[in-house]
């Protein structure tokens, strides 16, 4: 007897349950998808208006939306896996960039050598520089190989953290203070040093900020966007390739 | 009318060749674990592109308005930032300090290198 029940009992509370939460879930969903967008789409039409440079539609959106969820008390995991719509699109997204790339793909393929040559160059830089600094500074093995990484794009960054032992979330939030600084100050201050060809400004904002980078100075030129993007694949390859063994060694001096 | 249906036409085209194109990423990443899916992705469409596979002209107009919008797509993760307040105020400023400097330094190693000995050749 106490068997049926119980039986009967999960069997009636079990769709009433899966609808509802179905149908909080496409609500919220929608409620964070839209929210986004409002969001960044009222930052974009400011800075269009106003011209100011910090007022860049990424950074301002992701500080806007944390200060709702702290005031609202909301937990990051349910507002990311409401909005898992607008993050689903990013693989898309990136994969768009191929078409900058394929209009500039006799140029490319013309000074490739000197690309990767400055790319490789590049990323030595990147993580000698940040492995040693850290080290002396903070004495941290896992944040020094978080900061090596920095430059490159997210998922391979994190992938050869964990495997260098580490530290992943440090990793991921070096790679968006990265993407934002060479956002937002990258143009101007490459135009300051007379770095002026949107070939060059491009390599080098890809090879440090990645795909915000890349995103940000797409809407500069179409040149930029290309060289942006072949530095983020390029650097992403070398890197992917060359940090354990660097890190591996600069890791025996201390 | 005949207008609009062409964008739509055009929309749907760009979306088919963009996500097909994600999913032969997905596929060599798999095999090859060496790039994510997005970047093998990004290959493939260039490739594709080049050897006209897909019709650049139709996918033109969706691609420039894809690239006008995607920040919006690094929201979501960004705010991520928020799961980590507890590192960030044991360590915040110095890693925004080592972070700072060390991409001021790379950004102005590779521009100047490359504006130099490859642009101002030509």
């Amino acid at each position: 007897m106490v068997y049926i029940t119980s039986d009967m009992l999960s069997i009636k509370t079990k769709p009433m349950m899966i609808t509802e939460l179905l149908s909080s879930h496409l609500l919220s969903s929608f409620i964070a998808v839209a929210g986004t967008i409002i969001i960044f789409q009222f930052v974009a039409m400011l800075q269009r208006k106003l011209n100011v440079i910090w007022l860049q539609p990424m950074l301002i959106s992701i500080l806007a939306l944390i200060a709702i969820l702290l005031w609202q008390d909301i937990s990051f995991d349910s507002y990311f896996s409401s909005a898992w719509l607008l993050n689903a699109l990013l693989e898309p997204a990136v994969v768009a960039l191929g078409f900058p790339l394929y209009q500039h793909l006799a140029t490319i393929t013309q000074q490739w050598k000197s690309i990767i040559l400055v790319l490789l160059i590049g990323a030595l830089i990147a993580i000698i520089s940040s492995f040693i600094i850290t080290m002396l500074i903070i004495g941290d093995y896992t944040i020094a190989v978080a900061l090596s990484l920095k430059s490159v794009t997210t998922p391979i960054a994190i992938a050869i953290a964990g495997q260098l032992d580490g530290n992943t979330a440090i990793t991921a939030f070096a790679i968006i203070l990265a993407g934002f600084f060479g956002a937002l100050v990258g143009p101007r201050w490459l135009t300051f040093i007379k770095v002026k060809s949107p070939k060059a400004q491009g390599l080098a904002i890809g090879a440090a900020s990645h795909a915000i980078g890349t995103a940000t100075v797409s809407n500069i030129s179409y040149e930029h966007a290309a060289y942006s993007s072949l530095a983020l694949i390029v650097s992403a390859v070398i890197t992917a390739f060359i940090s354990p063994v660097i890190i591996n060694l600069l890791a025996s001096f201390f | 009318m005949k207008a609009f249906n062409t964008k739509v036409f055009h929309a749907l085209y760009s979306a088919f060749a963009i996500f097909s194109c994600l999913a032969l990423g997905k596929l060599c990443s798999n095999f090859a674990p060496v790039l994510p899916a997005s970047l093998y992705g990004l290959i493939v469409f260039t490739l594709t592109l080049h050897f006209r596979l897909f019709d650049a002209d139709k996918i033109k107009n969706t691609v420039i308005w894809c690239l006008k919008h995607m920040g919006i797509c690094f929201v979501p993760a960004g705010v991520g930032i928020i799961n980590h307040f507890e590192l960030i105020k044991q360590f915040g400023i110095t890693i925004v300090l080592i972070t700072f400097t060390t991409t001021f330094i790379l950004l102005s190693v590779v521009g100047l290198y490359y504006q130099r000995y490859a642009v101002d050749k030509d």
